[in-house]
């Protein structure tokens, strides 16, 4: 999956470019994002592309979590759509992310609201 | 008496629980609604029923047979054909499923009840048929007082006192509606009614038949009494229906089980220690289901016949279909789950099967291949991601 990233006031906002986060791309998502995962960043992945995210794509997501938090650094989520956002909850890993609404309320949630 | 279900719409807006059950056999908790309406027939004298099918038309057939097991005499009249051994729909319309089965055999020789097989309702059909006798009518609805303000999702019925209908406006804007009672789908008809729909193709009984009956000036009367309606027409409707029935608002429904405490009823075989689980009733669980410790409840809830409940998950204000597995990892708020599909009381749909979800929500008597543990359950998704 294609993403972009931007830098807002020391946050890095990565947007997923695919409307699918599945077993055919959550591996090479990973793969790709070890860059921008560095000790202590400060993340935001913009959803507001992605239609359906299964089993993988959670794995990759809780694995970037992970990763991140074990250097200092938080990662949050935001612009989830509807059916994203219900499978997240139906598996609770609402609890274990921060989702946001919007890209400026988890931006906000860092101190770094435009 | 005589009556006509109409049982052959695909269900469209009712996906993905319209996926493997016709409209009709949607379950409100132990019941499909069909099965309240050949109750309520049946009440009012009604002997013989039949009943038009086309899609998943096999689910209908299988459970009501002959209608023996309800009191009364059930026939099919089947809308399609078999090519190369798979069934192929082939749905007529409303009124061009009263023709096809006239021209059958005649079947609708004395006055016949038509009803919508996706709605339930409570209306007194006795006084129905009065009223329509002492009109002397060929053909007669009842109808529904609604709010104004939701007149534009019906066909209001424009009728003069005595209720002979002047005309239909279909969806009007609610400043525009001549009046606020509308057409819900509930008819009796005389038997010289069918003559006046075409032979061997789709008709439809609001669209095409009603504004015909008009035009001829056929003694066409609509009666006003109140009754409760519940029509399932989209996955919300179902949902509030469900709601509904665990406070008894549903008529016909009973909450099953046998109350073992304030609140919470069990059907026979159910396995649960209700001390060693968090319980908010209504909450109602059917035959030889399992739930176990640590399991959440909070209802309305009810859990269907066979199904597993596994430790930590959370059932909140949901309706499992049954021989669902709901896994530890679940929470389930305001849905309605099956082991194949999750969909909020919003209308959301998770694809379970599609999603690799088969930890949190899958067939009950399939191999268990559950991870119990939470944190064992991550390390297995990010596993999971590293194989993709």
């Amino acid at each position: 999956m294609d993403f972009t990233t931007e830098t807002m006031n020391g946050v890095i906002v990565v947007t997923l470019q695919g409307e699918t986060l599945d077993a055919s791309n959550a591996k090479a998502l990973k793969t790709d994002l070890v860059p921008v995962l560095a000790p202590g960043a400060k993340l935001v992945f913009d959803m507001k592309g992605v239609r359906f995210v299964d089993s993988s794509g959670l794995g990759a997501l809780l694995s970037c979590l992970r990763q991140v938090h074990s250097s200092g650094g938080d990662l949050k989520l935001c612009e989830m759509g509807k059916a994203v956002r219900a499978l997240f909850e139906l598996v609770r890993m609402h609890r274990i992310f921060e989702i946001y609404n919007s890209r400026d309320e988890a931006l906000r949630s860092y101190g770094a609201g435009a | 008496m005589k009556a006509l279900i109409l049982g052959a719409g695909r269900g469209t807006r009712v996906q993905p629980i319209t996926h493997s059950l016709p409209k009709p056999m949607m379950p409100v908790l132990n019941r499909p609604i069909m099965e309240l309406l050949v109750e309520h027939l049946r009440h009012h004298g009604v002997r013989q029923i039949l009943v038009n099918t086309s899609y998943l038309s096999g689910e209908i057939e299988n459970y009501f047979r002959d209608g023996a097991r309800f009191g009364v005499e059930i026939g099919y009249s089947f809308e399609g054909r078999m090519e190369n051994g798979h069934r192929v729909d082939a749905p007529v319309g409303s009124a061009g499923a009263i023709r096809k089965i006239q021209d059958h055999s005649g079947f609708f020789d004395e006055p016949f009840f038509v009803l919508c097989g996706d709605a339930i309702i409570d209306l007194d059909l006795t006084r129905f048929a009065e009223f329509h006798h002492s009109r002397g009518a060929v053909a007669s609805l009842a109808m529904l007082d609604v709010p104004r303000e939701t007149v534009g999702s019906y066909g209001v019925v424009v009728a003069e006192p005595d209720g002979r209908i002047l005309g239909f406006q279909e969806k009007p804007a609610p400043e525009e509606a001549q009046s606020t009672t509308v057409n819900p789908g509930v008819y009796l008809f005389e038997p010289s009614v069918t003559e006046l729909i075409p032979s061997g193709v789709a008709y439809d009984i609001g669209g095409q038949l009603f504004p015909d009956l008009v035009r001829r000036g056929a003694p066409f009367y609509a009666l006003n009494l109140p009754f409760r309606w519940l029509d399932i027409g989209k996955v919300t409707d179902y949902y509030e229906v469900l709601r509904l029935a665990m406070v008894g608002g549903v008529p016909g429904v009973t909450v099953p089980g046998t109350e073992i405490r304030p609140g919470l009823r069990v059907g026979p075989n159910v396995r649960i220690r209700p001390d060693a689980c968090t319980i908010r009733g209504p909450v109602s669980i059917g035959a030889s289901a399992t739930i176990e410790d640590g399991v959440t409840l909070l209802g309305p809830c009810y859990i269907g016949p066979g199904a597993v409940v596994e430790p930590g998950a959370v059932v909140e204000e949901s309706f499992v279909f049954e021989y669902t597995r709901v896994g530890s990892m679940t929470h389930l708020n305001r849905s309605i789950a099956s082991g194949r599909f999750c969909v909020t009381g919003e209308g959301v749909t998770v694809q379970v099967a599609e999603s690799g979800l088969d930890w949190i929500l899958s067939d009950a008597r399939a191999p268990r291949q559950v991870i119990a543990d939470p944190r064992q359950m991550l390390e297995a998704l990010m596993r999971l991601a590293d194989e993709s």
